[in-house]
């Protein structure tokens, strides 16, 4: 048996599949602040024996808490003289242009505990001035004075040379052996500082709380007579063993989100669909990302508490490409001061929650909307659902500004969340050059099913597929990952003449790294495999592209093909390539992964029941464009593989709605997975 | 069920569209460029305007761009679509700064006419900052005495024909510039940003009709125009006065006296400037466009700054200024640096209205300047030469409930970023000796104005040389509400051989030598209010932290702090006297 469990903000699920193949669900409420105690409960609720769990992967939030609740350990940082404002100064950056009361992000070490001592590095990795020990020394003495509980170590240019920061880490290990220390080069070793520093400094914020989650949890496994390895989720797409976990936790910023769109892309493998976008609607957001080759993307932008308006903070490790927009099903319908109808990105969250919940909430959401215009279903609420005052909010509050009834405006509002939904598919989609209609539609957590469809069609998607599992799907996903771990190692390298024996001793150096750090988490060199990734550009740009590249050395024979892969994925992005102007590599990428053993998924028995007989009621529901029609809806648990369904049609299950439009069509397949045909 | 109404639902999603349109055209262009001051800096602007150059939605890097665009196409619409020879395909290349441009011969624009259904629909443009465009000086000249001097003028001239480059325009380019190759770089990535805003409206038309989308423009620039009106209401009817001192020009003429009215009556905010100083030889004049621009930011900010930014919003706004003054300066006067006049007139509609919008919505003085340098050389490793050029950081100001913002650029720039210390010394083969807050003791206030930069970059060649021009180098950013001023811009050197050079608030190619050190060192923001009235534990944790010194947090403040713990052991007699007066 293999078990994988992720921690949302309101339920912890549970997903696992036994020793035949077959998957089991469940969801147990979510436990602040002592976030294990979901976990154990969900797991008790499944009546598992512990001894057959051969492995278990887990998704946690406790980073992202840590971090925007700034409940974090109090920090220190030691960098070059004349550089410890470095992390108050930022970029200078202000997105809010006209806003000349903006305030900046402060920084998360005051400037009392930002220290200076001398060394230097230049560009090259020569070193200029040694480190200055004693400076060392008086910096701890300052740090054990102010009670100071992780430290950062952050030196210019130490991504070409780390050499200093790594004395540095030796020199705290042998005078202070408790306290934690993050050196800036094993976060990021890509050049612009503010960046690294941003993310070692946050790295050490977050790794005490870090460590004490993941200990407490592992003891409460191991008492439980949960033995077997144990894994969790990484914002890269992999995974990684609790004992790394604990030294980047930084690495994990992104732990739960990550892994459905890695589900997405496991679940098209599986289908036969290797170009897919994985749409995930929860309460608060939507998230979507899209996966060409079966392969998701990674990127080292990533940045929390960024806005339109507000620059947030940078954490340079590798996150899944994600676009996240504030449209759940608890956001907010609001008229906004131009007399527009709005949609988030405000969120009733969990608590008050939507109006239908009774539980205070009075501003009309998403969710409500869907209620009114009969896509969700009163009945299928763990909780009584007032309706008179659900359609009174919108009614009053949206429906009265704009002239409309009830059910108009609250198809307004779902028609403005579709279209606020609908340019963040784009983002990934038709913005970075690839067409939908390319790909399938994979769409999961409790609101995607819902509105899949119609989105599907606005951009001539053919096929949208709702897993089985799909309120559960990033514990889904996390079944299908291997160990991965990223290096990235700024190696500046012009390919007009390229250093050919320079780059493959950096890759085969990369790779012994890689060979090693497995070894350390108990993966067998046979079961190591990477994948090669350069960040490239045109002499004289600065951002670059990440390209996958053939792991093959690079040679005078092959060296037109790495070539031709930038401009390729070039253009993919930005609709132009420059074949005659000069190619340089930036970045060289290791993707290194720890092959994991998979039980394949079973087929699911057919169930005893007739189509007609899986049918619960038929309501009223109003589609755009046609209009009320009468609806039949189906129970998704009595349903067989095989069945299929003409539009319109509601497929119910326990946390989730599947709506198919009018003129598509729906059935189930093998898994007990919902296909529906868009005919579009 | 109300047809007409769910229409403006429909209307509502257009909108959102053309919204993400913009967004998208400056994401592809800051993605293409090739210039740091593009893609770090985010030095450009691009968007979308009506059939008659109309702002519909613009896409912003820099706050200074704002109603630039605009200027262009309505030049282009003058010039060539009302006399009937615009052409789909055809993209227009404006960087005249007396002729629809507004700013400086570097921002360079491109406007292309999107047709749909054979007839003119709307515009996209876009403006870039180009590192190069010729005239006396790399980057560009600091101490020009007419506009020849300063770079090659592309007076509204096609660019493209009809879908065909132009190549003789680009091979003039080529002739004029000294990197070629980084300035048609820049070109293309300005008309990557238009092919983008074309495919995006084409597709909104097919999709919905061209009728629906006009109506759904028209919807977006009366809704705007409403919603601004009534912020305009709600600022107290009256005449509101400012003047400053402008410090003097590279050549030394000057200094220059400056002056405005703001006269807000109902839903009309007129801004006159007339009484300001006639235009000089020395290259800090501004052209009409370029003064409508810097006070359309100052606008936003004076009323609501999260406003959708379209003409519609500015319909209440009306300038003022002489023709032939330094704010509306006429030909050939010189404008490379037209910069520090724009944001001195926007200071001046600040300082105006500081006291008489909402509390809190406008802090006290900024450090206002560009503080735009260039510098030139060798790279010291690899031999090749650079340009170097770009904004620099300062404080801002204190506002009623805050302390002002720690290195920032001045309200001209925005999504502007600076470059980092790693990239500096890789691309330039320099080597920077510090990047540090310049804290000093003025802003003193209840709260405090925000600190200035100290950047200071070695020469390791003998061939570089620097020139910057740094405003407020003479009178700092101004104290609100009993908070002090911030402190002055400028540069200074520290020769090899230890001596100091400075501090100069302008120059042009100073040469340095292997070893030399040049610094921008740039002022506090003003503080605001009484520095009596600062939280004593504020005060000790600035001393903590190295912002102040026991003896200012003494004689300004009125604290006494214990030099070990940091804790607040008193306060003087000063701070006793003043708690008593205000009890």
């Amino acid at each position: 048996m293999r078990i994988a469990t992720d921690i949302g903000g309101t339920f912890t699920d549970i997903v696992y599949i036994d020793g035949e193949g077959a998957i089991h669900v469940n969801k147990s409420h979510t436990t602040p602040p002592n976030f294990e105690q979901g976990v154990m409960d969900v797991i008790a609720k499944c009546n598992i024996d512990p001894a057959a769990v051969k492995d278990l992967t887990h998704g946690t939030t406790v980073v992202i808490n840590a971090l925007t609740e700034r409940k974090g350990a109090k920090t220190g940082l030691i960098t070059t003289r004349g550089f410890r404002d470095i992390l108050e100064i930022g970029r200078g950056n202000r997105p809010d242009l006209f806003n000349f009361n903006f305030k900046k992000p402060e920084p998360f070490v005051p400037r009392y505990l930002r220290l200076e001592v001398s060394e230097r590095m230049d560009y090259l990795g020569n070193e200029h001035e040694p480190l200055n020990e004693d400076d060392v020394r008086a910096c701890l003495e300052t740090f054990r004075k102010e009670g100071v509980e992780a430290i950062a170590v952050v030196y210019l240019h130490a991504y070409v040379n780390p050499a200093h920061e790594i004395r540095t880490k030796e020199l705290i290990h042998q005078l202070w052996p408790e306290v934690m220390v993050t050196a800036s080069h094993e976060v990021s070793k890509e050049w612009r500082e503010y960046e690294r520093e941003s993310t070692a400094v946050l790295n050490s914020y977050v790794m005490p709380t870090a460590k004490a989650y993941v200990d407490r949890l592992y003891q409460e496994l191991e008492k439980t007579g949960i033995i077997c390895p144990k894994y969790i989720m990484q914002s890269n797409g992999g995974t990684t063993t609790f004992e790394k976990a604990k030294e980047t936790p930084i690495n994990m910023v992104e732990s739960g989100p990550v892994a459905g769109i890695y589900g997405a892309a496991m679940l098209g493998k599986m289908l036969g669909e290797d170009k897919v976008i994985a749409f995930d609607i929860g309460g608060t957001t939507a998230k979507c990302s899209l996966v060409d080759g079966g392969e998701v993307k990674t990127t080292t932008e990533y940045k929390i508490e960024k806005t339109d308006r507000w620059p947030g903070y940078p954490i340079k490790v590798p996150v899944v490409d994600i676009v996240e927009i504030g449209n759940g099903g608890g956001s907010i319908a609001w008229v906004d001061s131009t007399h527009s109808l709005r949609v988030g990105p405000q969120s009733a969250g969990a608590l008050p929650g939507p109006v239908a919940y009774g539980k205070g909430g009075t501003q009309p959401t998403t969710t409500d909307a869907n209620l009114v215009i009969g896509r969700l279903s009163p009945k299928n609420f763990d909780m009584d659902v007032d309706m008179d005052k659900v359609r009174s909010a919108i009614q009053e509050q949206i429906g009265n500004p704009f002239g409309l009834n009830a059910e108009d405006a609250a198809l307004g509002i779902i028609r403005v969340a579709n279209s606020n939904m609908l340019n963040a598919l784009k983002l990934v989609s038709v913005r970075k050059g690839y067409d939908p209609r390319d790909f399938a539609l994979v769409a999961f957590g409790g609101g995607g099913p819902m509105h899949a469809a119609a989105l599907a069609k606005e951009l001539n998607i053919r096929k949208v597929i709702v897993p089985n599992a799909a309120s559960v799907f990033s514990a889904w996903g996390m079944l299908m990952t291997d160990l991965r771990s990223d290096d990235i190692q700024t190696f500046f390298a012009p390919l007009s003449h390229p250093d050919y024996g320079a780059i493959n001793a950096q890759w085969r150096k990369l790779e012994a790294k890689a060979l090693e750090d497995n070894a350390a988490k108990g993966v067998k060199a046979s079961d190591v495999y990477f994948a090669h990734y350069l960040d490239m550009r045109y002499q004289g740009q600065d951002h670059t592209v990440k390209v996958r590249v053939p792991n093959d050395d690079l040679s005078p024979e092959n060296l037109g093909q790495f070539i031709e892969a930038f401009h390729k994925e070039h253009f993919q992005n930005y609709s132009f390539r420059l074949d005659d102007s000069p190619v340089e590599i930036v970045n060289m990428h290791l993707a290194s992964f720890g092959r994991i053993a998979k039980t394949p998924i079973k087929e699911i028995p057919a169930q005893p029941y007739s189509l007609e007989e899986c049918i619960k009621e038929v309501r009223p529901v109003i589609f755009e464009g046609t209009g009320k029609a009468d609806t039949k809806i189906y129970d998704r648990e009595k349903l067989s593989p095989g069945m299929t369904m003409e539009g319109p049609v509601i497929i119910e299950e326990v946390s989730a709605s599947t709506v198919v439009y009018p003129g598509m069509r729906a059935s189930i397949d093998a898994y007990g997975d919902i296909i529906i045909e868009t005919e579009v | 069920m109300a047809e007409k109404q769910v229409d403006v639902i429909t209307l509502d999603i257009i909108k959102d569209s053309l919204l993400a349109a913009g967004e998208e055209i400056f994401t592809a262009i800051a993605r293409t460029s090739k210039s740091p001051i593009i893609y770090e800096c985010l030095d450009f602007a691009s968007g979308l305007t009506d059939d008659k150059g109309n702002l519909i939605t613009q896409g912003n890097g820099c706050a200074g761009f704002l109603g630039m665009l605009s200027s262009m196409v309505k030049e282009v619409i003058r010039k060539w679509a009302d006399t009937g020879r615009l052409k789909e395909g055809d993209i227009i290349i404006i960087n005249d700064p007396y002729g629809g441009g507004g700013s400086h011969i570097q921002d360079v624009g491109v406007v292309m006419p999107i047709f749909v259904e054979g007839e003119i629909f709307c515009y996209v443009a876009d403006k870039c900052h180009w590192s190069e465009m010729g005239g006396k000086d790399p980057g560009y000249s600091l101490n020009a005495t007419e506009i020849y001097q300063e770079g090659l003028q592309m007076p509204c001239v096609k660019l493209f024909n009809e879908g065909v480059l132009n190549e003789d325009i680009a091979d003039i380019i080529r002739a004029n510039v000294r990197y070629p190759d980084l300035s048609i770089g820049d070109m293309w990535a300005g008309v990557s940003g238009l092919r983008t805003g074309e495919k995006r409206i084409l597709e909104l038309c097919a999709k919905y009709g061209k009728d629906t989308v006009r109506s759904a423009i028209n919807r977006l620039l009366q809704s705007s125009a409403e919603y601004s009106r009534k912020q305009v209401e709600k600022i107290p009817d009256g005449v509101y006065r400012a003047e400053d001192v402008m410090d003097k020009d590279v050549h030394g003429n000057g200094p220059f006296h400056v002056q405005v009215a703001v006269t807000v009556k109902g839903d009309r905010m007129t801004v006159d400037f007339t009484g300001t100083d006639k235009q000089t030889a020395g290259p800090i004049n501004l052209a009409l466009a370029g003064l409508h621009s810097a006070i359309r930011s100052v606008f936003l900010a004076c009323t609501d700054p999260e406003q959708n930014v379209n003409d519609g919003v500015f319909e209440p706004l009306e300038i003022i200024a002489e023709e032939g003054s330094l704010f509306n300066a006429i030909r050939p006067a010189p404008v490379s640096c037209y910069y520090e006049s724009m944001q001195v007139a926007l200071d001046l509609v600040w300082q105006a209205m500081a006291p008489v919008v909402k509390k809190g919505q406008l802090t006290a003085g900024h450090f206002l300047t560009v503080g735009a340098y260039t510098m030139n050389g060798i790279h010291a490793v690899t031999g090749q030469p650079f340009v170097n050029c770009g904004p620099t950081l300062g404080g801002w100001g204190a506002g009623c409930d805050r302390d002002g913002d720690s290195c920032q650029f001045c309200t001209g720039d925005g999504e502007t970023f600076n470059i980092p210390v790693e990239i500096l010394e890789s691309k330039f083969g320099i080597k920077i000796t510090e990047y540090a807050l310049h804290t000093d003791n003025t802003g003193a206030g209840e709260f405090r104005g925000g600190y200035g930069l100290i950047l200071g970059h070695e020469a390791l060649n003998d061939d570089m040389d620097f020139g910057g021009a740094y405003g407020r180098h003479e009178r700092p950013a101004w104290g609100f509400a009993g908070g002090h001023p911030g402190s002055t811009n400028g540069f200074d050197f520290i020769r090899l051989d230890g001596t100091y050079d400075g501090p100069y608030g302008s120059g042009n190619r100073i040469p340095m030598k292997k070893g030399d050190i040049v610094r921008m060192v740039t002022g506090t923001g003003g503080g605001y209010g009484n520095p009596l009235a600062r939280d004593p534990a504020r005060v000790a944790m600035d001393v903590k932290n190295e912002y102040i010194t026991l003896e200012d947090a003494r004689e300004i403040y009125g604290v006494e702090v214990d030099p070990a713990t940091f804790a607040v052991v008193g306060a003087t007699q000063a701070r006793k006297d003043f708690q008593a007066a205000q009890a």
